[in-house]
């Protein structure tokens, strides 16, 4: 018996995913549970699993093809069963009728039972949403163009300057010599395009950047990088990085906030789960640390290593990208100076670490030689003052140069 | 040499060739040129096919003047005095004559206006990207890169009674006659024959309608269709349900047709038979099949939600891809194909598609039906008013029918309505926008709608759906 096999709901807010690599070819047996293709969602790089044991009798996508949930990946049968007929097989035999022209493009999504007004739907139709997934806002659960506009993460615009932006790139123009490659822009490259785009428009950034002094703290992870390893662990900067940031949380709890601009509202989080800004072979994602505040110092360690392994093998669940409070970037060796961090909206602020390095500096009218780091700290200052902006950085210093602190007073 | 190559007949490049200028082609020709594509539209016959020219605007033409006609007679109780109302029947078709040709020509101008190129003739397509149009002064070719087949579809007759213009009328002829019939037979007791019925009744021709199934206008809400019924039988129709006619003949220069009725077999005489017993599509000229084109059983053309045939570059619109025929359901087909073809992601994408009855009194429906909700097994909400609760209503003499809404018990959306009474065909919009917003029936009960109008009817069943009427008892 042939079994169709959909495009699961991975999880919220996901409505499509792009096939990367099938692990099958037609006609292979395959046992539950083997791998059987690597889905990229906007959000996270699945690989979903065989529900039965049987045999591939069709692939229903093609690498690189973007598939909506619910539409059919896969079809399984029993070992000696042949495949059933396509009807995407159907229609194409009809194309050859007229052939020197473009195939026709697909149908829009289906507006189905969904409670929405007709320019609504016409709007549904025209950024390529689809309402059955949509949670109206309106009364009665009534779909609003907002609503639209928002699932389909086009940040509102007033239709006349995107005229003008759009008619110079409309008119055609001569690639320069070496020519040009075009890159469509989907799957997690275009949540990056949306969502820093939204968060360059909606917040009202500014960076406040201050130097630490990080010999102490260089000298007790070098302590404590010996300790790790013998429990296996490797210890970063980060976890000292988090508890810091926690310590400074707590003092200043508008930062652990996010701001909810449809409802006009700051959402204050008395839950702290961190961010830390990754990056993978597809471009830049946020891992998020859990109740950070419930985990030691080790337990943070583990953690980080866990994510930073499920990154790099893209094993990632998307409750591992999802939910952050506060973020951090850190760039690291290629730290540069300083740098003005975009937000990762809808929270309030980011903080940028840069590379510890040894430079001259000042101490009782002496120059000594310190481990110095800047820190960028972008604040959005619709909702935090440049003096609380401030107290907070100085706080995520003070803990940083006095590391004991990190351990003390916490709680 | 160079020579031999003008001879070949030129081929004709159009972006989109339109066939038919009906309610649905000429809508989509001017469109697709509002969408900057370059457009020809060919028309065998008259600019705004069947619908303007032999059946919407004239018969609603004619109807309305019979109900003027009928109202001045039943002003007696009103004090008016008036004589004997006479009508000069060759004046009226003059006049309706005018205003069909006043639309037809607004047609011409629009299409021209926007640039669409008009081409009288019969069009057959050679291939799946060409077809030929026959004009009066000979032939021309077309090559096209999409088109939009828009043909209709004509009055089916039946075998004991074809179509001959004297005795055997379709609803075309019946609405030309020079003359008021002393006698006329209706065979199909559906929406055009009892209109044109109604409408000959009322200025004193003796009707009778026969109709093969259990009630007149089949399909329609048994309350609705009931209260038409008496108002025929106050006209003087004879109404024969579950009847057939069998056959007619010449008996002293009069037709006399023969119908079988549950009683017995019954003759009457007429002087002419109308026969209104549906309709079939115009596909026989067009060689759709040579373009790769699919039909559907009972010969109408298969087409998905963006009208788009087997051949992904011909499209069909209106009463050619099948019931119901409806003008503005062509119209919304014709502009969706259009935009289908200009690339823009467009597809039906309608809620309630209303429907207008020219009886008297007037039915009008849109979106769910109780018939209908009742043979789903759906639960639904109903409120129900009669015009007769209506102060407007009872001061213009006509306050037979009411307004019935249907919606979901549990979230109170509209899902439907029927109205039968005056003027239903300009009150059912409301429902119909109402239905397409999604609006429940506490938003209807609490817009404020004007004292004293008929659509205080509407507001009225919103309330009576919400057991919150005023002006009938709630249950």
């Amino acid at each position: 018996m042939a079994r169709e096999f959909k495009l699961p709901d991975i999880g919220e807010g996901v409505h499509e995913g792009e096939v990367v690599k099938w692990f099958v070819k037609e006609g292979d047996p395959i046992r539950e549970n083997d791998p059987v293709v690597e889905v990229m969602t906007d959000k996270v790089t699945v690989q979903i699993p065989s529900p039965v044991t049987g045999k591939v009798l069709q692939r229903r996508a093609k690498e690189g093809e973007v598939v909506k949930v619910g539409s059919t990946l896969i079809v399984f049968g029993e070992a000696g069963e042949a495949a059933p007929s396509n009807p995407a097989a159907a229609r194409a035999t009809v194309a050859p009728l007229a052939p020197a022209k473009s195939s026709p493009p697909p149908p829009p999504p289906s507006s189905g039972e969904a409670l929405a007004a007709p320019a609504v739907r016409r709007l549904a139709k025209e950024l390529n949403v689809s309402l059955g997934a949509l949670r109206g806002t309106g009364p009665q659960g009534r779909i609003t163009e907002d609503d639209v506009r928002k699932s389909a993460q086009t940040p509102a615009m007033t239709p006349k300057p995107a005229t003008s932006l759009a008619a110079p790139a409309a008119a055609p123009m001569r690639p320069a010599a070496g020519g040009e490659e075009r890159i469509p822009i989907h799957g997690l490259r275009k949540r990056i395009f949306e969502k820093m785009a939204k968060s360059n428009v909606t917040a009202a950034h500014f960076t406040y950047v201050e130097e630490v002094d990080m010999s102490q703290l260089v000298h007790l992870r070098d302590h404590l990088k010996e300790v790790a390893e013998r429990k296996g662990l490797k210890l970063t900067f980060l976890p000292f990085f988090i508890k810091s940031i926690l310590g400074a949380l707590k003092e200043f709890p508008a930062l652990n906030a996010s701001v909810d601009d449809e409802r006009g509202e700051i959402v204050l989080k008395k839950y702290y789960n961190i961010g830390i800004a990754t990056a993978t072979e597809e471009g830049l994602t946020v891992t998020v640390v859990h109740d950070a505040d419930k985990k030691d110092l080790w337990g943070l360690a583990k953690e980080l290593e866990r994510l930073s392994n499920a990154a790099r093998e893209k094993r990632l669940a998307l409750e591992d990208v999802l939910g952050s409070t506060f973020t951090i970037t850190s760039l690291g060796k290629e730290g540069g100076i300083f740098a003005t961090p975009i937000i990762n909206w809808p929270e309030v602020a980011i903080l940028g670490v840069h590379k510890i390095e040894k430079r001259p500096v000042v101490r009782n009218d002496q120059v000594v030689i310190r481990d110095m780091m800047y820190l960028s700290c972008s604040f959005d200052h619709r909702v935090i003052d440049g003096h609380v902006g401030a107290a907070f950085v100085q706080s995520v210093r003070n803990s940083l140069e006095h590391p004991a602190l990190l351990f003390v007073g916490l709680e | 040499m160079g020579c031999a190559s003008l001879r070949t007949p030129m081929v004709r490049q159009v972006d989109v060739l339109v066939i038919g200028a009906g309610p649905g082609g000429y809508p989509a020709a001017i469109r697709a040129a509002q969408l900057h594509k370059r457009v020809l539209l060919v028309e065998r016959d008259k600019l705004g096919g069947e619908c303007l020219n032999y059946g919407c605007i004239p018969s609603k033409a004619l109807i309305h003047t019979a109900n003027l006609v009928h109202s001045i007679e039943q002003a007696a109780e009103r004090g008016v005095e008036t004589g004997t109302v006479k009508v000069d029947m060759v004046r009226l078709q003059q006049w309706k004559s005018a205003v069909v040709q006043r639309l037809s020509n607004g047609v011409g101008q629009l299409c021209k206006g926007n640039g669409v190129d008009v081409l009288p003739g019969n069009a057959s397509f050679t291939g799946p990207d060409r077809a030929i149009v026959r004009t009066p002064s000979g032939t021309e070719e077309i090559a096209f890169t999409d088109a939009i087949i828009a043909t209709g579809g004509r009055p089916s007759d039946l075998p004991a009674f074809r179509f001959d213009g004297k005795r055997v009328l379709s609803t075309k002829e019946a609405l030309e006659l020079p003359r008021i019939p002393l006698n006329l037979a209706v065979i199909g007791g559906g929406i055009s024959g009892l209109e044109i019925g109604t409408f000959y009744a009322k200025l004193g021709t003796r009707v009778v309608v026969i109709e093969i199934l259990d009630q007149v206008l089949p399909g329609t809400d048994p309350e609705a269709a009931r209260i038409v019924a008496r108002h025929l039988q106050k006209l003087g129709i004879e109404v024969h349900t579950k009847s057939q006619a069998r056959g007619w003949r010449v008996d002293k220069d009069q037709t006399v047709i023969d119908v079988l009725t549950p009683e017995g077999l019954i003759a009457r005489r007429a002087d002419c038979v109308l026969v209104t017993v549906g309709r079939r599509p115009n596909t026989d000229d067009l060689n759709a099949d040579v373009a790769g084109v699919e039909f559907a059983p009972r010969g109408y053309i298969k087409v998905d939600r963006q009208l788009r045939t087997s051949n992904p570059h011909v499209f069909a619109i209106g009463d050619v891809v099948g019931p119901p025929f409806l003008a503005h359901k062509a119209t919304k087909e014709g502009l969706t194909a259009a935009e289908v073809i200009a690339g823009h992601p467009a597809e039906l994408d309608y809620r309630a598609l209303p429907a207008a009855i020219f009886t008297d009194p007037e039915i009008a429906t849109v979106g769910l039906q109780e018939p209908e909700a009742a043979a789903q097994g759906r639960k639904v909400r109903i409120g129900k008013v009669p015009f007769a609760a209506i102060g407007r209503a009872l001061t213009t003499g006509e306050y037979d029918g009411f307004v019935k809404l249907l919606a979901d018990p549990a979230s109170n959306v509209l899902l439907g309505a029927t109205i039968a009474g005056p003027d239903a065909s300009d009150l059912i919009s409301e429902l119909a926008l109402g239905i397409e917003m999604g609006a429940t029936i506490a938003d209807i009960a609490l817009t404020i709608h004007p004292h004293p109008t008929l659509p205080e009817a509407i507001m009225e069943s919103a309330e009576a759906a919400l057991g919150e009427a005023i002006h009938v008892l709630n249950r």
